[in-house]
């Protein structure tokens, strides 16, 4: 157990209880059941995507890809349905394993021919959403399936689905990162790559491994993203990158990888969502929905940067002698 | 040593102590205007912290450093520029994007109304400073275009057109052939007849007895012959160097066995490594002693996998190997503990244990899965067994001394069950505790039938720990004899002067 609930994901966890109570205590709507199971459904896209930007961050890389590759997969499975006739559990698996083939592009773009990933997925950021328009036309696509729904708004006891799916990957994640040898390895590799080749680490294929992760993972929430609307849009999914990135960092991961909880990505996107239903639940406007975004990710990345100095000023004070 | 010239530069007892080491005890050095003066010490000695001193780079502990015999205070390099204080590192300071007009006055540029550059002046002035130091260079040519030895040249061209009375220069013929090197002396010179004080750091002892009118030797951080007292002459310097007889505090035992652990045959590899041959016995200790950039950790790379052999052939146990990278000399029960434990040995995002376990990884996992509790229980015997300090399992390595660091990363091998091990400069910056533990560390795997290859540029280790010692110049290995076969001297003089001139 002490594994899991380390340092790293004990600080995020406290703010972001300190933030519910603050929240519940200030709206009153916040802990009705509905608005509860609509945080669910709220931060499971974000929330899954951003297991697959961690992990690429952990391995020392960023993933800026998966927006536009999000709208780029939804395109593809309604075109699957609709145009080409499949099963929908056809065209769900073949979604799966282009977002996973599309993410290992990324890796090998990355790892073999060494392009910096920032650019490598700036690259697909751009381009994966000009593809997405080259389908229908570039007009979305409705009514895709009925059995598609129900995977997003489907409930067993009363609890929706997507609970579920983020209680296995985030599962499935923990002990992948923990009690793997890839795990660890993706750890090694962002840690000190010249450290991890001279452990006889394969620093290539790891870092391809966390990439198609990430892909994976990106067509987990493209799924879902058709499932939630029915359709397939080119305009799904803008700024997700950026909202998965957001919570992997308000979680306490480091940019500059080898470091953090995958655990606490799940906490940092759930803090994230929770302030955004409060300031809606509130009537806040968009643009100061916005500016309030921007602050909590820099107030904790500046607490992380400045934890260790904030404890050693703290101490200092307590350890004074007269 | 009577000289009762005024100094243009004068370190009056001067010391500086880093964690764990006093590098300069009390050192004097006077440098008199038109005269060459060469720093001398085996690596370790002092020499850089003396530089550093007078480059403004760090202050001194105590003591003083005296201008015309007004003493100066220098906390910045920008401060100690503005004493006339020049320093060629040997990275040079030069933006290699920039014209050599511009690096001649980088940071200074000169400037017209509205602050713009004057590039006529600019260039008309660096052209006057190189023609006065006949320096046949184009001010409009891009610097990283040039020959190193040009870059360096127009290093020294910026140390004069900023007026510098003192220019210090660090190991500057590392990279440079001998007809750059001739090229160096004669421009050295011309600037002695100018009148400059000039600092002259090498080991290496043909130039600088070449070169030089006077030398101070350093040992220990201390000044062991001061100016005058040691003629300018090699073997004068050997011993000043060198000191007393070889220090006999070290604890090494003879393990050799009969049979062979590993077999390297006329080795190459596109780093520079040529026709390297050796037989290295179960047990036995192999040094490989040379000067920084002679190949020792080439031929180490080559033999781990890391750089691809272009010719022969590496033989472990009797198989032959083939080596697509480390993995695969790991596999062999082969090790590298590498030079720079910070850069490319250890992880701190890790704590101790996790680092010790990184290339034995695959053994404690089965169908992907890691035995934590494996992982645990062997990094913590071997913390014990290594005397580690408490906790070092658990603790980040960023919290762990210097010895205790390298002691990780040598317990990551002993973990990985390695049966050859490679220790490139494994004594580097670690107190004389932590190196008298990697010595018996040395014994006890040799003693259980490791092989070692020891790469050291600490002369007294490399003789006193190796059974044999192999001198590598160039990329190959030119001589292997036993220790006892070798003085200390021989091996300075070995290294340090031209192939053809054999250490007698």
């Amino acid at each position: 157990m002490k594994r899991f609930l380390d340092a790293q994901l004990l600080g995020p966890l406290a703010a972001m209880v300190l933030v519910t109570v603050v929240v519940a205590a200030t709206t009153d709507r916040f802990l009705d059941p509905g608005n509860l199971s609509n945080l669910a459904l709220q931060v499971a896209i974000v929330a899954l995507i951003g297991i697959g930007s961690t992990v690429v961050i952990f391995a020392g890389g960023i993933d800026l890809s998966s927006g536009s590759m999000v709208a780029l997969l939804t395109m593809i499975l309604a075109t699957a349905i609709k145009s080409a006739g499949l099963p929908l559990w056809l065209a769900l698996v073949a979604v799966l394993l282009i977002g996973t083939a599309l993410g290992a592009l990324n890796g090998v773009l990355t790892a073999y021919l060494r392009i910096p990933s920032f650019i490598v997925t700036l690259s697909g950021l751009i381009a994966y959403r000009g593809v997405a328009l080259m389908f229908n036309a570039g007009s979305p696509i409705f009514s895709l399936h009925p059995g598609l729904e129900p995977l997003f708004y489907g409930t067993i006891l009363g609890i929706p689905l997507p609970f579920f799916y983020l209680v296995f990957f985030y599962g499935v994640a923990t002990v992948m990162m923990v009690n793997t040898r890839p795990g660890r390895e993706i750890y090694a590799v962002g840690g000190n790559p010249a450290a991890a080749k001279l452990s006889g680490i394969n620093v290539r294929r790891v870092q391809t491994l966390a990439f198609a992760i990430a892909g994976a993972m990106t067509a987990v929430g493209a799924v879902l993203m058709a499932a939630r609307l029915n359709s397939g849009s080119p305009n799904y999914g803008q700024t997700l990158e950026l909202q998965a990135i957001a919570a992997a960092v308000v979680g306490g991961a480091s940019l500059a990888g080898g470091r953090g909880n995958i655990l606490s990505t799940l906490v940092g996107a759930l803090t994230i969502v929770i302030v955004q239903n409060a300031l809606n639940l509130n009537a806040a406007p968009a643009a100061v929905q916005n500016v309030i975004l921007g602050l909590i990710i820099l107030t904790a990345v500046g607490v992380d940067m400045w934890r260790a100095e904030l404890a050693r000023a703290l101490g200092g004070i307590l350890s004074r002698r007269p | 040593m009577a000289s009762e010239e005024q100094p243009l530069w004068e370190v009056v007892e001067v010391s500086k102590a880093y964690p764990g080491v006093l590098a300069n005890d009390r050192v004097s050095l006077r440098l008199l205007a038109g005269r060459i003066h060469g720093l001398m010490g085996e690596n370790g000695c002092g020499k850089s912290t003396l530089i550093r001193l007078l480059s403004g780079v760090h202050p001194p502990d105590s003591g003083e450093i005296r201008r015309k015999g007004r003493v100066v205070t220098m906390n910045t390099p920008t401060e100690a520029r503005a004493e006339g204080v020049a320093t060629v590192f040997q990275e040079f300071s030069i933006v290699r994007s920039l014209s050599v007009a511009e690096n001649v006055f980088l940071g200074r540029w000169p400037r017209r109304a509205l602050g713009l550059i004057d590039w006529d002046m600019m260039r008309r002035r660096s052209a006057e400073v190189l023609a006065e130091l006949e320096i046949a260079i184009d001010p409009d040519v891009i610097t990283g275009d040039l020959s190193v030895a040009h870059q360096q040249m127009v290093e020294i061209a910026k140390a004069v057109a900023a007026d510098a009375q003192l220019i210090i220069l660090d190991e500057p013929t590392t990279a440079l052939g001998p007809d750059e090197i001739a090229q160096l002396h004669r421009l050295l010179r011309r600037m002695r007849a100018k009148g400059h004080a000039i600092l002259y750091v090498s080991h290496r002892l043909d130039e600088v007895t070449a070169l030089v009118d006077e030398v101070t030797v350093l040992r220990g951080g201390k000044v062991v012959s001061r100016a005058g007292e040691t003629a300018v002459d090699v073997d004068a310097i050997v011993s000043a160097m060198i000191g007393g007889s070889v220090a006999d505090h070290y604890p090494k035992d003879r393990n050799t066995r009969t049979d062979v652990a590993m077999t390297a045959l006329s080795i190459a590899s596109a780093r520079g490594v040529r026709d390297v041959s050796f037989t290295l016995n179960k047990g036995e200790v192999l040094g490989l002693g040379g000067v920084l950039g002679s190949g020792r950790t080439e031929i180490a790379r080559a033999l781990f996998g890391l750089d691809p052999l272009t010719a022969g052939a590496i033989v472990v146990d009797g198989r032959p190997l083939t080596l697509k990278g480390p993995g695969d000399a790991i596999r062999a029960g082969l090790a590298l503990v590498s030079e720079n434990r910070k850069t490319d040995g250890l992880f701190f995002n890790f704590a101790g244990g996790a680092n010790m376990s990184s290339a034995s990884l695959p053994r404690l996992s089965a169908f992907g899965f890691l035995d934590l509790r494996r992982e645990d229980r062997e990094a913590q015997a071997l913390a014990r067994q290594l005397e580690l300090s408490a906790g070092a399992t658990e603790k980040s390595v960023l919290h762990l001394s210097g010895g205790n660091q390298q002691k990780v990363v040598i317990a990551r091998w002993l973990l990985s069950q390695a049966r050859v091990l490679i220790l490139d400069e494994p004594t580097q910056g670690i107190d004389i505790g932590a190196k008298l533990a990697v010595y018996r560390l040395i014994n006890r795997l040799t003693a259980d039938g490791c092989a070692i290859l020891l790469i050291s540029s600490d002369h007294d280790e490399l003789l006193a720990m190796s059974d044999r010692v192999a001198v590598v110049r160039q990329g190959t290995i030119a001589d292997i004899r036993a220790p006892q076969d070798l003085t200390h001297g021989d091996l300075v003089r070995a290294a340090t002067t031209d192939a053809g001139r054999t250490a007698a």
